[in-house]
């Protein structure tokens, strides 16, 4: 009895490197940019910063970063489960997965400039698509009211990097998708569709709940991408962030730090809901 | 291979490919003219030497991260599956806060926070910057990582190896560690991806890695940062392959021992 | 100007973050005291020299020029001076627009639909503020009332004139960007750098608004004697001229022209002196005032 309780606290003390390091290099910074939030300009503590978050325009921004983060990590969720679920399947060449996942790792870190510039010469005013539409196939984007700094441009864009996240998150669930389960089924003489809805989908639904989820807060932390497509008409809250901390304009660093904890809070909801997901993902996932 | 899976991926190659060839298109017009077709941009970075400078930087970053997260992760992971159980979904937990908190955020706390540290530390980027770069990779790292452990067996593992006679140290780095390698590569395929387009924590230190030159030339060339672009994404997807293929060769019996399941 | 420096006086300089913004100037002055990373000298926008000195982030230094410097253009005790100034100006690829934009008036006209940018967007590009305040001139306002020209872009977004793409060389040279309101000495630089585009600038006659950034020393700066070196270059004659043939007009432009010591082709390459006599400066207070009525109408009022 008495080995027994020393023996696990000393499997404890194996872990301590790992939670030192974490509360080293998250715990502390993060915490010092929350105090950060609930001071004042001239020291001492206030709530004032935090009461500001919900004038114009800072609502305004939230309500849009989550709309964004939102649809695309929805349409990212579905559309990488599509990609993902063909490059991996029976059936696929090998090479093919090979390319597709090591092509995801860098696009899912590819943004910033090169990514809005690569999206402007693709759907901008005269770019490649665009002109190739209007001359091809004669249908015109911004004549219809189309333009790739819009909202629905910037979610256009960031797919870019919530597709390859999806994939490379979901991968490891959908090889655990037993090609038996779908040879049964269609031996049973179930159609594609009814597969996915009695088998495929119930399976992954957990592990494609909790990568939606990993999706919304990448496209809700996301900032160079938006600015440098829109130079920040698009009103996000990284954005403002960046305003506040960096750029040559503003200088309120108190009023980011309260931006930021504004995050927290949206991403620490986000994450309560991954909980159970990820309890139900791992019964699934043995 | 199944229609359906045809015109998905097809779909996918449209819509990744698309923005890289008009990237492409751009890079290869002349300075001078506005019209293609030359290399002159391609040869303005290739003989700019902060381009080999700041790319052997971000390079050896990445290495150094890629190893001290190993280091931290690997033992840590496989003893939580091993001893601690039910530390497994605190960890995990932990996992997705890096992954969510902003990099403006983050890099103003770590440089408020460790301003008095040795300047051995905190004026390197081997130092101040890999620290913040492991953390930005754990949440990659613990995932793959997490997910070879779950697909092998790690008490039959560890048992055969200690009744063997062989001590901790032996068991993790000749059984565990082959076992997990195709987990382990792929947690190293992110890193490498993920310190290769870091900007924001690099640019606030004032560190000159390579994303901080991409961003620069961006900022004032035209033609030159397409290029830029390109050559940046076909090196870091080049290494990636180049790591999976080494992978491959020597793990091949280890994939057949997961891929068992 | 930096390699002229080092050639004539065989010391390196590393131009950390050359497109970091002044904040970041700030902050690193902030972050890096005491490390050997940290930067001698800053060049910063005038408020955040203002408040850079108030914080105590800076050293004195008298040039040996100070007193030909404007008085309106530096610090009086010493702890900064403006190096260069310019004016805010409407840049044109001549390839795209056959009728080019003279004042900001004519930016309204339906014939630029979709083409008019700037250099980043009012909160956080000091490029972008002086836009703003310039079309303020232009419209009823002044450098100490910025809303009409806050209601200006308003009106050039909802006419679909304005298009938030932030000007970088590639929209320049891709065509991206045919208008663009910006610094001449940044416009003008593209005249240079991509004939193909066929750019071509002009002041907008009906709002001229000049600013200047400014130099300042680190109070902890890791070579002060080689930081007031730099400066001493920067504000000789021969470093003075060298910012003329960046298309600025450097800060001891008067007296350099009073003692006849600017070269003509290079007075040649800026637009007419008339122009630039009708610029008008907004005080520190006006900026920030200007600032922080920008950060809560632009959203609203131009933001999506």
């Amino acid at each position: 009895m008495k080995s027994g309780r020393r023996r696990l606290s000393l499997a404890w003390v194996a872990t301590i490197p790992f939670f030192a390091y974490t509360v080293l290099f998250l715990f502390l910074p993060a915490g010092s940019v929350l105090l950060g939030a609930f001071q004042g300009v001239h020291g001492g503590y206030t709530l004032s910063n935090i009461r500001v978050l919900f004038n114009h325009p800072y609502i305004d921004a939230y309500k849009t970063s989550i709309e964004v983060s939102v649809v695309t990590a929805i349409a990212g969720g579905l559309l990488g489960l599509a990609i993902a679920y063909a490059a991996l399947r029976e059936g696929t060449p090998k090479w093919v997965r090979s390319m597709i996942t090591t092509f995801s790792g860098v696009a899912a870190n590819f943004g910033g400039i090169p990514l809005a510039f690569a999206f402007i010469a693709t759907l901008g005013s005269i770019g490649v698509v665009t002109q190739f539409l209007k001359n091809q196939l004669h249908i015109d984007l911004y004549g219809h009211g189309f333009a790739i700094w819009s909202k629905t441009g910037v979610e256009i864009v960031y797919l870019y990097f919530q597709l390859p996240l999806m994939i490379l998150v979901i991968a490891p669930a959908i090889d655990g998708l037993r090609q038996e389960w779908r040879e049964a089924s269609s031996n049973l003489g179930a159609s594609s569709w009814q597969f996915w809805r009695y088998i495929g989908l119930p399976v992954l639904m957990p592990s494609i709940l909790g990568a939606v989820i990993l999706l919304f807060g990448n496209a809700f932390a996301a900032y160079a991408t938006a600015y440098s497509l829109t130079s920040g008409t698009v009103s996000l809250v990284p954005i403002l962030i960046g305003a506040y901390y960096t750029g040559n304009v503003l200088d309120n660093p108190h009023l980011a730090q309260a931006l930021a904890f504004g995050m927290f809070v949206v991403l620490a909801l986000m994450m309560v809901a991954y909980i159970p997901l990820q309890r139900r993902a791992a019964r699934w996932a043995k | 291979m199944a229609p359906s899976a045809y015109v998905w991926l097809l779909i996918a190659v449209a819509y990744f490919l698309i923005p890289l060839f008009a990237t492409l298109l751009f890079s290869l017009r002349a300075n001078a003219t506005g019209k293609c077709c030359t290399s002159e941009s391609y040869a303005w970075v290739i003989h700019n030497g902060d381009f080999w400078h700041t790319l052997k930087i971000s390079l050896l970053l990445a290495v150094e991260t890629i190893a001290i997260s190993l280091a931290i992760f690997v033992p840590t992971i496989y003893w939580v599956h091993l001893k601690l159980p039910r530390l497994r979904p605190i960890i995990a937990f932990l996992a997705l806060i890096p992954f969510v908190v902003p990099p403006i955020v983050m890099v103003v706390g770590l440089l408020d926070v460790y301003k008095g540290t040795p300047s051995w530390f905190y004026a390197q980027p081997w130092g101040f910057l890999v620290a913040a770069y492991v953390i930005l990779a754990f949440p990659y790292m613990f995932f793959s990582l997490d997910a070879g452990f779950r697909s092998i067996d790690v008490h039959t593992l560890t048992e055969a190896s200690q009744s063997l006679g062989a001590g901790w140290p032996t068991t993790l780095l000749r059984v565990i560690l082959p076992n997990i390698r195709a987990a382990a590569l792929a947690a190293s395929f992110l890193t490498l991806a993920i310190v290769m387009g870091e900007f924001t924590i690099a640019s606030l230190s004032a560190f000159q890695t390579f994303p901080l030159f991409l961003q620069y030339v961006n900022e004032s060339q035209a033609n030159p940062a397409a290029a830029l672009t390109l050559l940046s994404f076909g090196l870091t997807w080049g290494a990636m392959l180049s790591l999976l293929l080494v992978g491959r060769r020597r793990g091949t019996r280890a994939a057949v021992i997961t891929g068992a399941r | 100007m930096m390699s002229t420096f080092t050639k004539k006086y065989g010391i390196a300089i590393t131009n950390d973050n050359p497109d970091g913004s002044s904040a970041q100037e700030n902050q690193a002055i902030r972050s890096l005291k005491g490390d050997s990373r940290a930067p001698d000298a800053v060049d910063v926008g005038v408020s955040f020299a203002v408040a850079g000195t108030i914080e105590g982030l800076y050293q004195k230094y008298f040039v040996s020029t100070f007193s030909t410097i404007p008085r309106a253009m530096k610090d009086t005790r010493g702890y900064w001076w403006g190096d260069y100034w310019g004016a805010v100006s409407i840049g044109y690829n001549g390839n795209l627009i056959g009728n080019p934009p003279k004042t900001w008036k004519d930016l309204l006209k339906p014939e630029y639909k979709g083409k008019v940018a700037m250099n980043g967007s009012p909160l956080t590009s000091n490029s972008a503020v002086s836009g703003v305040i310039a079309a303020s001139l232009a419209n009823g306002g002044s450098t100490s009332n910025v809303g009409p020209g806050i209601d200006f872009f308003a009106q050039l977004k909802s006419s679909g004139n304005f298009i938030p793409v932030g000007t970088t060389p590639a929209t320049v040279a891709s065509g991206q960007t045919p208008i663009s309101i910006d610094w001449d000495y940044n416009n003008l630089a593209y005249t240079k750098e991509f004939p193909a585009a066929k750019w071509g600038v002009n002041i907008p006659s009906d709002g001229v608004y000049g600013g200047y950034y400014a130099q300042a020393i680190n109070a902890t700066a890791p070579h002060p004697w080689a930081a007031r070196l730099w400066q001493e270059f920067m504000f000789s004659d021969q470093g003075q001229i060298i910012f003329l043939k960046g298309f600025t007009h450097p800060a001891r432009f008067n007296d350099l022209a009073k003692r006849k010591k600017l070269p003509a082709s290079l007075l040649n390459a800026l637009p007419a002196p008339a122009l630039y006599a009708q610029a008008k400066f907004a005080s520190i207070p006006q900026q920030t005032a200007a600032k922080a009525k920008i950060a809560t109408d632009w959203p609203t009022k131009v933001g999506s």
